[in-house]
């Protein structure tokens, strides 16, 4: 592996070569280990969702017939459990099945949010697509990608128009059916409650800094000039930046292709 | 949600104090926003006079002219004697009809203010887009502006435009923006393709493309200029409908 700070080999030489402090850069892997780990025991929670929905879709194919939105009720002790469980971090989990998948609805949304006293409300979603207020979520990165690769993801940050409203990570785990992809369970994190679990600590580096998400957004920062929202520079380094951790520093991308870089000051 | 939540909630939003200087006109224009976004159906007994004047906190006098403006466009009917009241008529086929009495019932100026308030938000939100737009977000604009293109009915078209400007908002990592889009369609979305023609549409279906192109180049001004002249191009056409429908 890269040593931390340096450029992978073969990595276009920085126009400014930067090293991150090592003790800095360990102080950084450690914030970013802690804050993986957490959103991970969520994502553990919402994959047991996810292997539920299997077995019963594969249980109710077993004896025959289609499959019906009401064979999925089980999995609301499931959704209530993670809820519980992850309150004041998930503010909604459930799962959406693929159109088709089921005999009684052409699409199916069963989602539950849970408001800041834990208490937990179903989500109703227009899914008639004769209605102008049709929500097609067979587009959202949150689907698309377990699709794709048949492995969990950590879509977002995003506006999520649906559920929380609110600036959102969707964590998503597929579900499938005799080798087929039939949907998704998944879990919302707001980025401000990621923000409270990240910011004493990015502070506390003591250099202005951002968490950043793999596809070069910003997460959380210390900088008032390039806030939680701002898309960094396609080339960090080129720009002034100095990874510190996470794969924009060399590291393997761990469940959360999330990195850390000091901002330049200007 | 059972029928007496939903009660609740539609007499919240649908019978809430108006502002001072609410008038016959705004009565009548909330409840046939409400028949157009299917929030009372066809067949449904509004509540007694006196309830819903007391609900809306107007007058008996002025409940009695917005309902009298509802059943000269065919959106109420009152029948007299014990089964009597007022009820909605809002037959399936009758979709175009009431978005032109909702048109009706707005002033020009009030029209014109709405299209301020949209170019606003749409041109912020192309702003803040074309600065913080990833390739994910791009590609997912240039598909729901292909949507526009393939949409075969009024429904489709509101329905994939809405979409855009929702997702515009939504690409400049603003949900407060978002909800405001969110907010503003809800509640003029189904007038904005009423006065269009079907040798219209490609030319509109055009117009967003160029807008997400804007946002594209990572063109910030260009961006806000092209939104903020699109909503203005919708204006136009939606006055120069309301002024030839004349005076309700």
């Amino acid at each position: 592996m890269t040593a931390l700070g340096q450029p992978p080999p073969g990595a276009a030489r920085p126009a400014h070569p930067v090293l991150a402090d090592p003790v800095l850069a360990a102080r950084a892997t450690s914030l970013l280990t802690g804050i993986t780990q957490r959103i991970g025991q969520v994502l553990a929670q919402v994959t047991d969702i996810g292997a539920a929905a299997e077995s019963i879709a594969a249980a109710t194919q077993a004896t025959g017939p289609p499959l019906r939105r009401d064979d999925f009720s089980p999995l609301h002790r499931l959704v209530t459990e993670l809820l519980r469980a992850q309150a004041g971090l998930a503010a909604g989990a459930g799962i959406v099945l693929a159109p088709g998948t089921l005999a009684d609805a052409p699409r199916c949304i069963e989602w539950w949010w849970a408001d800041p006293q834990a208490q937990v409300s179903k989500l109703h979603v227009d899914l008639d697509p004769e209605s102008a207020e049709f929500y097609d979520y067979t587009t959202t990165e949150w689907y698309r990608e377990p699709e794709r690769t048949g492995q969990t993801s950590v879509a977002g940050p995003y506006v999520d128009f649906i559920c929380t409203r609110e600036y959102t990570f969707t964590l998503a785990a597929p579900i499938r059916c005799a080798g087929r992809f039939i949907g998704v369970a998944g879990a919302d994190i707001l980025a401000a409650q990621v923000e409270r679990l990240v910011l004493p600590g990015l502070a506390g580096l003591g250099r202005t800094a951002v968490l950043a998400s793999g596809h070069g957004r910003v997460i959380v920062s210390t900088s008032a000039t390039l806030a939680p929202g701002a898309a960094l520079p396609r080339a960090p380094r080129q720009a002034g930046f100095t990874p510190l951790a996470g794969p924009g520093a060399g590291q393997p991308p761990g469940l959360l292709p999330w990195s850390l870089f000091t901002v330049p000051t200007t | 949600m059972g029928s007496s939540a939903l009660a609740t909630v539609r007499a919240r939003t649908l019978f809430a104090p108006l502002d001072a200087g609410g008038r016959a006109e705004t009565v009548a224009r909330r409840l046939a926003q409400a028949i157009t976004l299917g929030l009372l159906l066809d067949g449904e007994r509004l509540p007694a006079e006196s309830q819903l004047a007391s609900q809306f906190g107007v007058s008996p006098v002025t409940l009695r002219e917005a309902l009298a403006m509802l059943r000269d466009l065919g959106l109420v009917e009152t029948r007299r004697g014990r089964a009597g009241g007022s009820f909605i008529r809002a037959p399936d086929d009758s979709q175009a009809v009431q978005v032109e009495s909702v048109l009706r019932l707005l002033s020009v100026h009030e029209l014109r203010d709405i299209g301020d308030h949209r170019a606003a938000v749409a041109g912020a939100a192309a702003k803040l887009a074309a600065e913080r737009a990833l390739a994910g977000d791009i590609a997912t604009l240039r598909e729901h502006a292909g949507r526009l293109h393939a949409a075969r009915s009024r429904t489709e078209r509101r329905r994939a435009d809405a979409r855009i400007h929702v997702e515009i908002a939504a690409a400049a990592q603003s949900p407060r923006l978002t909800r405001e889009e969110m907010s503003l369609w809800s509640e003029v979305g189904d007038l904005v393709w009423l006065p269009v023609t079907d040798d219209q549409v490609a030319e509109v279906a055009a117009e967003h493309d160029r807008l997400v192109d804007s946002i594209a180049r990572q063109d910030p001004e260009q961006a806000r200029q092209a939104a903020e002249r699109h909503v203005q191009a919708e204006t136009g056409r939606l006055l120069d409908l309301r002024l030839r429908m004349g005076t309700a």
